[in-house]
Formats: structure tokens, sequence, C-alpha cells
């Protein structure tokens, strides 16, 4: 199967470069370094027997994602929306953002994804949840790895279905 | 006496109408005919459609002649009026085009004039000339090898957009080809977007001696990445490479699948990799 680009977004500081190194190499610094511009990498996934190439676009946070150049998303098959549960100024947009991002790629795998689970307790995550004006896809933890791979699996075969 | 006058007014009254109707008999008689055409249109158009007929066929044949200046006039005060936007189109691509070209050619210029001066009364120059003199090779094929000292290390295709790989070729086995291939474009897209300088595009990546050559088409675009100093001349031949790699192999592509990517892997091996 050919390669797929997936673009992870989000506001800056809400762990999306986090998740891009647990998930490509499996490391965890709690040191905070902002993205510049953006980084790619590649990782190979197996989902159900098929083996699929994601290139994952890293990308420099912003509060909004109209602020993002739209050439980083030219290509995509996908967007990971990154919010963290435990700043909602990280998630105010996301209506707005969600909105945008479907306009700029029409057909593409959007998957909204509250990230730093490990902060909060279950029953807070709920309430996050249930205050949001869309479903979240899933919660994880970069620092842990929790459901780290699963987002990936999930969306590996949402591309393939795609 | 008031009969008698009556009389003589009736009497000059007959006179003028017959005087009238000898006069005027002829008239009357073509308005009667003229008349008769008009009112049936059977003989009307049969009498005006050869004329309407001919006034066309004069029409088409002095037509260019008739109104050539009329139609002359027109279209030139529609170009004075639009001037300025053709003029806004135009320029940008017009100016880069240019500017590239005598920049280049200065730049082929310069160093033909350095090389000159340079080499004409060297120890390396002599010793050319001897060897050519005793080995019976032709001068300009020793400094041809001299000047063959850049390599191709490797070429790649790349998806415009999506920065994804369409093929690759390498002298060495490098970093993972689909990054680099990512990362060239998330480069071109920030400098083109950081800057953003319409209708210009990133075209080279430098560091050190390593230089990476970038060529935009349409949906795609050609990297080629060598090491080694580089002429004007020699970047010239590279382009070159490029554009016919571009014409011959990859115009017809409109899909890319695994196999496409195969065989724009083996053709850029092909041109570039094995030709040094």
């Amino acid at each position: 199967m050919t390669s797929k680009k997936v673009i992870l977004s989000g506001s800056f500081g809400v762990g999306k470069t986090s998740l891009f190194n647990k998930f490509i190499h499996n490391k965890f610094s709690d040191k905070y370094l902002t993205t510049i511009g953006v980084k790619v990498n590649k990782k190979v996934i197996n989902v159900d027997g098929t083996e699929l190439p994601l290139l994952i676009w890293d990308i420099a946070g912003e509060v909004s994602q109209n602020k993002v150049p739209n050439s980083y998303f030219l290509g995509a098959s996908s967007v990971i929306y990154v919010f963290d549960l435990t700043r909602p100024q990280t998630y105010k947009n996301l209506q707005t953002d969600l909105d945008y991002l479907k306009d700029l790629l029409p057909g593409g795998v959007i998957k909204v994804v509250g990230n730093k689970k490990d902060l909060m307790t279950p029953e807070a995550i709920e309430e996050v949840k249930a205050s949001l004006p869309l479903p979240v896809d899933i919660v994880t933890s970069a620092k842990t790895g929790e459901n780290v791979e699963e987002l990936f699996q999930q969306l590996g075969r949402d591309l393939i279905s795609v | 006496m008031e009969n008698t006058r009556t009389k003589t007014a009736k009497s000059e009254e007959a006179l003028l109408e017959e005087l009238r109707d000898i006069l005027l008999r002829e008239d009357r008689q073509s308005l009667s005919e003229v008349e008769a055409y008009i009112t049936n249109p059977e003989r009307f158009s049969k009498r005006v459609l050869p004329i309407i007929e001919e006034q066309l066929e004069f029409f088409k044949k002095h037509f260019p002649d008739e109104y050539r200046k009329v139609v002359d006039r027109q279209i030139e005060a529609r170009l004075s009026t639009f001037k300025d936007d053709m003029i806004g189109h135009l320029s940008p691509v017009m100016g880069k085009m240019i500017r590239k070209y005598v920049a280049h050619q200065f730049q082929i210029l310069k160093e033909k004039i350095d090389n000159t001066v340079k080499s004409t009364f060297t120890f390396n120059s002599v010793k050319r000339k001897v060897k050519s003199t005793f080995s019976g090779v032709d001068e300009r094929e020793l400094l041809l090898v001299e000047l063959d000292n850049t390599v191709i290390e490797e070429a790649y295709v790349i998806q415009r957009d999506s920065g994804l790989l369409l093929g690759k070729a390498s002298r060495e086995e490098t970093l993972d080809q689909d990054v680099i291939a990512g990362m060239l474009t998330a480069i071109k897209a920030f400098v083109e977007d950081a800057f953003k300088r319409e209708s210009e595009d990133l075209e080279m990546i430098q560091y050190g001696t390593y230089k990476i050559f970038i060529q935009d088409y349409h949906s795609y675009y050609i990297a080629i990445a060598l090491q080694g100093s580089l002429s004007a001349s020699e970047k010239e031949k590279i382009m070159t490479l490029s554009l016919n790699f571009a014409e011959r192999e990859l115009r017809t592509l409109n899909k890319f699948t695994e196999e496409t990517i195969k065989h724009i892997s083996s053709k850029l091996h092909k041109y570039f990799i094995q030709k040094k």
C-alpha cells in the first residue's frame, strides 16, 4: 500500500511532538521544546495484516487552525487534532477548528484526541468530554503511552476503509 | 350673374384636372406599379432579394477593407483599457524568466572569462597541453575529465502537495528516503510560505559542498542531491537532464501506484546515478 500523509495538529503545548516521539521512537521527555516549522517521520503499521506506511507531519502548534499554513495540509489523508484535556483554551475552538479542517480536507479522516490523560481522573475526563460540542475519538497519554498505539491503529483502519 | 361665375369656375376646375391628368399620367402609373410591388410580398421579395444578396456578397468580399480601421480602433481602445491588467498578470512571470535567464547567462560568461584567464598560462594548462600532445587525446576531453568532479548522490521525484515519494534512486543507502522527501517538502512549504514570494520556488538547498537542486513541475518536483563544486554550465546540464527526464518519463503518468513508483525509481537510477 502507498504511504499516507498524516498531520498532527492542535494548539501549542498539547503534546503533539510527545505523541509523535512516543509513537515513532517509543520515547517520552518532560522537557518542553516548541516545534519550529515541521518535523516529518515515518512508521509502517500493520493493520489487520496490511502494511500501511504513515508519513507523519508534526507541525508547530497554533492557537487556531486557520493560522497553520495551508500548504502543510495539501495532499494529506488525515489530520489528528490534539488538545490538552487539562487546558480548556486548547479545546475552546474545537468546533471552528474542525469545521475549518473538514473544509480543507473534504473526505479526509479527522481524529479528535484528548491528550495528557495521566493528569486527569476518569470523572474529570468524562466532564470535559461532556462539555465538548463534538465527540472525542480517543483520550491518550504520551507520557505513559496509553492508547497511543490504539490511536494509530484506529486511524490505519479508517484510512484503509476510505 | 352669380350663376355665370359659378359655371366659369367649374369649367376652370375641369380644365385643370385634365391638365393634371396629362402631366402626371406617367408618374401616377409608376406609383401604382410601385404600390402593386410593395403590397404583394412575393413580387416584392423577388425584386429585392437579388439586391440584398448582391450587397451581402459585396460585404463578405470587402469587410476587411471597409471595417478593419473601425475594428482596429476598437481593439486599440480595449487594449489600452486593459493594458495595466495584462501587464500586472504577465510581468511577474516574464520578469522572473528574464531575470533568471540574464543572471544565468552572466554567471556562465563570468565563469568562462575566469577560466580562460586562469588556465591560459598556468602549470596545469601547460601540463594538459603536454599530456595531450604525447597521448594524442584532445585537450578539451582532458579538460572535461578535470571538471567532472561532481557526483549525483541521490535523485527523487516527489509529489508536490503531499511530499510523498514517487520515485527514488541513490548511490548509497541513506536515511529513510520517504522521510527525506517529506522533510524537503516541509522545508519548501515553510520557506515559500514564510517569505511569501509569489511565483517563486525554492530552487536549491546547500550545505558545504552538498547541494540539493529542486525543479518544480505541475504536480511533482524533482530533487537532485549532489556532492562537489558545480559550475553554472554543469548546473545547466543537470537541469536539462531533469527536464528531459520529466518530459520523457513522467509526462504520461497521472496516477501513481506502487508499480509506477518502481518504474520511476528504476528510470531515475538510469538517468542520474548510472550516468556519472
